[in-house]
């Protein structure tokens, strides 16, 4: 086995694991809330996601144009996509946001 | 490279085909009786999981619904096909079209907390009207139908191809697995085994894809020189033909396809409020590898010089004939088609779930009112099991469903940019919805016809934007789209636990 291909299972796994963890706190947490619903309260949802959205665009359409300058970069598509099963256990440990505390519209 | 050195991998017999996909079914199934036991009491949390859908799973479930066999199969296709041109056209808009969502998501998910369907909120802003209302909800019945037929169809391409399997029958089996296990848990089903299954598409793609270069002789960079040596251009994302050729058209069909699907507006309304933006901005980043890594295969079709004829006629096929061609352990090729497998059904799974907002919103609530929620609960689950029997009908009969492709592109290029405007600028009104998307496809679509893909799509976008902008501008209504926070909930039979209320 190459070097490469060791480390991608080597971080997968850990990826997989770092998802499961995530995974298992997210049900917990869904089924918690079902048994013990509280109210949401007021929430704003007023994030800026332009340059980060740009940022992402330029990254994916940069690591592809990488792959026809070196054979190596052929292997930044299988380390990447381990960085989403990472990414989606992240989502979960990070959780959600807590309510703000300004007021609620009126109807 | 020399294509004779490929063979099927030992042990890849029908019934082990069978024994994954079925497989793969019954856990599911057993996820989803936890979950309808433990989450799911009614209508209202059969099709919108209570609006409690947190971060983690709004991501993992977004990925998992976007992530078609198209996404897993078609990104090796095109790269095939075009090179790296190929992937690049593929991949950028794909992610973008998800994260392109966010203002709209964001507006309506905080303007109208109550709401469930993409139709219902039309039926509110053009004041109940039910030429504008009919016309999204049949677009959305279209769209569902067909996001289970090429999924369906994708399911039955991997199998037949990796196991020697009778197409026909692979589809009627994962059809069958799909709706017995979606069929309980609803939305809370569909989200949990689509986050899921967000990991078997990621962690056995990347291991398999690595193993793929591991076992051509000469690895990466023996593939690299090869498939510059068939062609230069191919390395290269610059090709004028590539964007000509599909790019351009693709962009905007995906945008049509997150923008105007029920699959995604489904999503906002179940997820909490404050997690809207960022859950669509996370899942559209994180997507974005897999397509990548999965097209990885493509190059390796293009080194060995393979051609259509060789992998079954059908490009979407090189993926899967690489691996289980390529001399990979058994174990490896179950897991990437595993990885195919989980694709496809969380996708059909998630329009299953939206077909049945759709039903019991927008057809049984609209017309039939007064149905009591034990009868709409049973017809909501049921419309999932009757969406898969007629997509998988359409598909058994082998009919080249070119014309529901044609009809549902029409009617969502029609929609995107009238509903856009809807839900953005004041001033637009019903006869400008209407006309916009009507005239789009009376006029649009003969030049779709007959100038080509690409000049038919900008002139369909440009005359339902044209038109409703007109129509606007001739009328002197504005809407107020804070009012939308006065529609009530239109499904719960009893009071949710908790109604959020978005801040100013």
């Amino acid at each position: 086995m190459s070097t490469i291909f060791t480390l991608i299972v080597i971080l997968g796994l850990i990826g997989a694991a770092t998802f499961l963890v995530g995974f298992t706190k997210g049900v917990r947490e869904a089924v918690s809330e079902y048994r013990n619903p509280q109210p949401e309260g007021a929430w704003s949802d007023e994030g800026h996601y332009g340059l980060s959205a740009l940022f992402a665009v330029v990254a994916s359409a940069v690591v592809i144009a990488l792959v026809g300058v070196a054979p190596a970069w052929i292997y930044a598509g299988p380390l990447l996509a381990i960085v989403t099963a990472t990414g989606v256990g992240v989502a979960f440990l990070v959780g959600n946001r807590r309510p703000s505390a300004a007021p609620g519209p009126k109807a | 490279m020399d294509k004779s050195v490929l063979a099927l991998t030992n042990g890849l017999s029908p019934g082990l085909g069978f024994a994954i996909m079925v497989g793969l079914g019954v856990f599911l199934l057993a996820l989803s009786f936890a979950i309808k036991t433990t989450l799911v009491r009614n209508t209202h949390d059969f099709i919108i999981a209570d609006r409690k859908v947190g971060f983690g799973f709004g991501v993992g479930s977004v990925i998992a619904v976007w992530t078609w066999a198209m996404a897993v199969m078609m990104s090796s296709a095109m790269t095939y096909q075009w090179g790296l041109s190929g992937v690049f056209w593929f991949v950028v808009p794909n992610g973008f079209a998800v994260i392109a969502m966010i203002p709209f998501a964001r507006i309506l998910r905080r303007n109208m907390p109550q709401g469930y369907t993409i139709s219902e909120f039309v039926k509110y802003r053009f004041a109940h009207s039910k030429v504008a209302s009919g016309i999204v909800t049949l677009t959305m019945i279209f769209g569902i139908l067909l996001e289970i037929l090429i999924n369906l169809k994708g399911t039955s391409v991997v199998i037949s191809t990796v196991f020697s399997v009778d197409w026909k029958v692979a589809a009627i089996v994962g059809i069958v697995c799909v709706l017995t296990y979606s069929y309980f848990g609803g939305l809370w089903t569909s989200v949990m085994t689509g986050t899921l299954n967000t990991l078997m598409v990621t962690v056995p793609a990347a291991i398999v894809v690595a193993a793929v270069f591991e076992h051509v002789q000469g690895g990466a960079p023996a593939v690299f020189d090869a498939v510059a040596a068939a062609n230069p251009r191919n390395l290269s994302v610059l090709r004028p033909d590539a964007a000509a050729g599909f790019g351009i058209t693709l962009a905007f069909g995906l945008l049509a396809a997150t923008v105007a699907d029920q699959t995604f507006w489904q999503k906002v309304w179940a997820i909490r409020g404050p997690e809207v933006s960022r859950t669509f901005f996370w899942a559209g980043a994180l997507f974005y590898p897999i397509p990548i890594c999965l097209g990885m295969l493509g190059l390796v079709g293009i080194a060995f010089g393979l051609t259509a004829a060789d992998i079954g006629g059908d490009i979407a096929a090189v993926g899967p004939y690489v691996v289980s061609h390529i001399g990979l352990p058994l174990a490896l090729v179950i897991l990437y088609v595993l990885s195919i497998l989980a694709a496809c059904y969380s996708t059909i799974d998630g329009a299953s779930a939206a077909l049945s907002s759709v039903v019991a919103v927008d057809i049984v609530k609209r017309y039939w009112p007064a149905t009591k929620e034990g009868p709409l609960f049973v017809i909501t689950k049921l419309s999932m099991l009757l969406g898969g029997l007629v997509a998988t009908l359409i598909v058994l009969s082998g009919v080249d469903f070119t014309t529901l492709v044609l009809t549902t592109y029409a009617l969502k290029t029609s929609i995107l940019l009238p509903l856009v405007l809807a839900i953005l600028w004041p001033r637009t009104n019903t006869v400008g919805f209407v006309g916009g998307v009507a005239l789009a496809i009376l006029i649009g679509m003969p030049i779709y016809e007959t100038q080509g893909e690409l000049i038919g799509t900008l002139s369909i976008v440009a005359i339902s934007g044209i038109t409703v902008v007109i129509a606007g501008y001739a009328g002197s209504a504005r809407f107020d789209i804070a009012s939308l926070r006065r529609v009530g909930d239109d499904i719960a039979s009893e009071a949710p636990a908790a109604i959020a209320q978005p801040a100013e």
